[in-house]
């Protein structure tokens, strides 16, 4: 009982708290930390655990969103037949460019993602213009039919949606924590060649991190799509590039609660700051500077141990992991 | 020579860092529970052949084969799958993970989940399952590394310099160790410790600007002086 209690308190307590928020803070506000929360975790697991700094999430949120775009504007109306076309959208296009970009090194790697998504931007504002409308975008908002159970066209019951994807989610990552493979993750990232030396491939582990953390951004595309009824390139332009890896730097990359705190973070500060002053960006870049050189490990990294010490401080011992094999 | 009992042959390696070339034509065999050692000056050579052999570098010419498998031209990790595996010198384990995690790893890849062996050769490593390997002590994470490295009974161990930079009891303990181990699985050492070398090793190349200039088969020959005589 108490494993299963250290597995399910974090989890529980975090999305405790995002739903208290709900109650004080504008829906839009929360919708929008929901969302770029899904977007933030796949930049997140391939930094924090795979040791890949991407530039190119946008690609994959814009494909995801288009690929929901495309299916409500010219095929369908129901909105979770929608987020699954995206879905499969973004998994295909990881499976196809995976193989290539994850033998590169980081720095190549962060790269040819940023070309990746400046080629997306491309696509759909000029070469695909003709069934993506280019810069007016597709607007399918008036499309979507009402969905039964949680009428998801509607921004509340929308939230509702969100917010049990984003649980799910988060419990598979914590999942993906405690199984061997994310162990193989981190060790790829420690030291691929000792890994080798063990009889595991560094090209698999890469490409299986490289699709999971890529689809859940494509997730976070289709229901950025949804619940805000249109899809325009600008959300692939490349001076977005950044922003998920700003927001993961902030919460704590590679930490599971990080992109959640990030997100609070990004987003309230870019709409408590903007309200003040036009270029709010001036604000949150040495902010940025300041938080990083304080703590390095972000907000959520820099807490989290505090946190624990606090919670843990009656015990002799931090609890353990639950580990199904077990030594002498 | 390249007889069928052997559990590694290595005939004619020669290997090249760019255009300089490291080996010359190296030659060397590994049989059946035999502990063979690699001695030589720092630049000899050794653990550019470990190294070779593990699948980290490419040999320009010559083969490599365990029981009739040659090992040129596959990947590390499928060399460690055919048991032969690499335990390297810089004593870095994966610094993140925990020991219980560090074995894990060691466990999944050979489907070996029985760590009593582990265990019996290194009690310690009982009492530090759930630390993170980077707190570990130089002494510990070598232990670690080679009980990882022994899961799934691997029938080749090359061990690079193992007893480097460790105190004297520690020494002693992988001294017992390698011959306990040498029971189930051949091993190639490469190593400086000449007393270490001597005193458990079956056969001993002495190596030198990336030749094979000795090979020291018999008891009589096995002595630290005459080891001396090719550093």
């Amino acid at each position: 009982m108490r494993k299963a209690f250290d597995w399910w308190w974090g989890i529980a307590l975090a999305f405790s708290l995002l739903a208290a928020m709900r109650a004080f803070l504008p829906l839009p506000f929360v919708n929008e930390i929901l969302i770029f929360s899904i977007y933030a975790i796949g930049c997140s697991f391939l930094l924090g655990r795979v040791g890949f700094i991407s530039f190119g999430q946008p690609a994959y949120l814009a494909i995801g969103a288009y690929g929901t775009a495309f299916y409500l504007f010219y095929f369908g109306t129901n909105p979770y037949i929608g987020i699954l076309a995206g879905l499969a959208s973004g998994f295909i296009a990881a499976l196809i460019v995976g193989p290539l970009f994850v033998r590169l090194r980081s720095d190549y790697f962060a790269l040819v993602n940023l070309a990746l998504a400046v080629i997306v931007f491309f696509l759909m504002q000029k070469v695909l213009a003709p069934i993506t409308k280019g810069d007016n975008g597709l607007w399918f908002l008036t499309n979507m039919t009402s969905t039964p159970v949680l009428d998801i066209t509607r921004p509340s019951q929308f939230f509702v949606f969100a917010f049990i994807v984003g649980l799910a989610i988060w419990a598979f990552y914590k999942y993906l924590d405690d199984t061997l493979f994310g162990a193989c993750c981190l060790a790829t990232k420690i030291n691929e060649d000792k890994l080798q030396f063990l009889g595991y491939s560094n090209f698999s582990i890469r490409l299986a991190a490289f699709v999971i953390a890529n689809t859940t951004t494509a997730l976070a595309g289709s229901l950025y799509a949804v619940y805000i009824g249109a899809v325009s390139p600008e959300i692939t332009s490349p001076a977005r590039a950044a922003d998920p890896v700003v927001v993961i730097l902030l919460g704590g990359a590679g930490t599971l609660y990080g992109p959640i705190v990030g997100s609070i973070a990004y987003t309230g500060m870019k709409d408590v700051i903007s309200k003040l002053i036009g270029n709010w960006e001036m604000i949150i870049g040495p902010l940025l500077v300041i938080i990083m050189l304080a703590g390095e490990k972000g907000i959520w990294g820099t807490l989290e141990p505090w946190l624990k010490t606090l919670l843990f401080r009656n015990k002799s011992v931090v609890p353990q992991k639950n580990s199904s094999i077990e030594g002498n | 020579m390249n007889t069928g009992s052997n559990l590694l042959d290595v005939e004619g390696l020669s290997v090249s860092y760019g255009s300089a070339k490291v080996l010359f034509d190296i030659a060397l065999t590994v049989g059946p529970s035999q502990i063979v050692a690699c001695v030589g000056r720092n630049g000899a050579g050794k653990t550019t052949l470990l190294k070779c052999i593990a699948g980290f570098l490419k040999p320009v010419a010559g083969s490599i084969t365990a029981s009739a498998a040659s090992l040129v031209g596959l990947p590390p990790y499928d060399i460690a799958k055919l048991g032969v595996k690499y335990i390297p010198q810089d004593k870095k384990v994966f610094s993140d993970l925990t020991v219980r995690e560090n074995l894990e790893l060691g466990s999944y890849a050979t489907k070996d989940y029985n760590w009593e062996p582990v265990t019996t050769y290194f009690p310690k490593l009982k009492t530090l399952m759930d630390r993170k390997a980077g707190y570990l002590s130089g002494g510990e994470r070598q232990m670690l590394m080679i009980g990882r490295a022994i899961l799934g009974n691997p029938k080749v161990l090359l061990v690079d310099e193992p007893t480097e930079g460790l105190a004297p009891s520690i020494v002693s303990h992988l001294k017992n160790v390698f011959r306990e181990l040498s029971k189930k699985s051949a091993l190639i050492i490469v190593e400086q410790n000449l007393p270490l070398v001597c005193a458990i090793s079956d056969k001993i190349y002495a190596m030198n600007d990336g030749r094979i200039v000795a090979e020291l088969a018999n008891e009589a020959s096995i002595r630290v002086e005459v080891c001396e005589q090719y550093l």
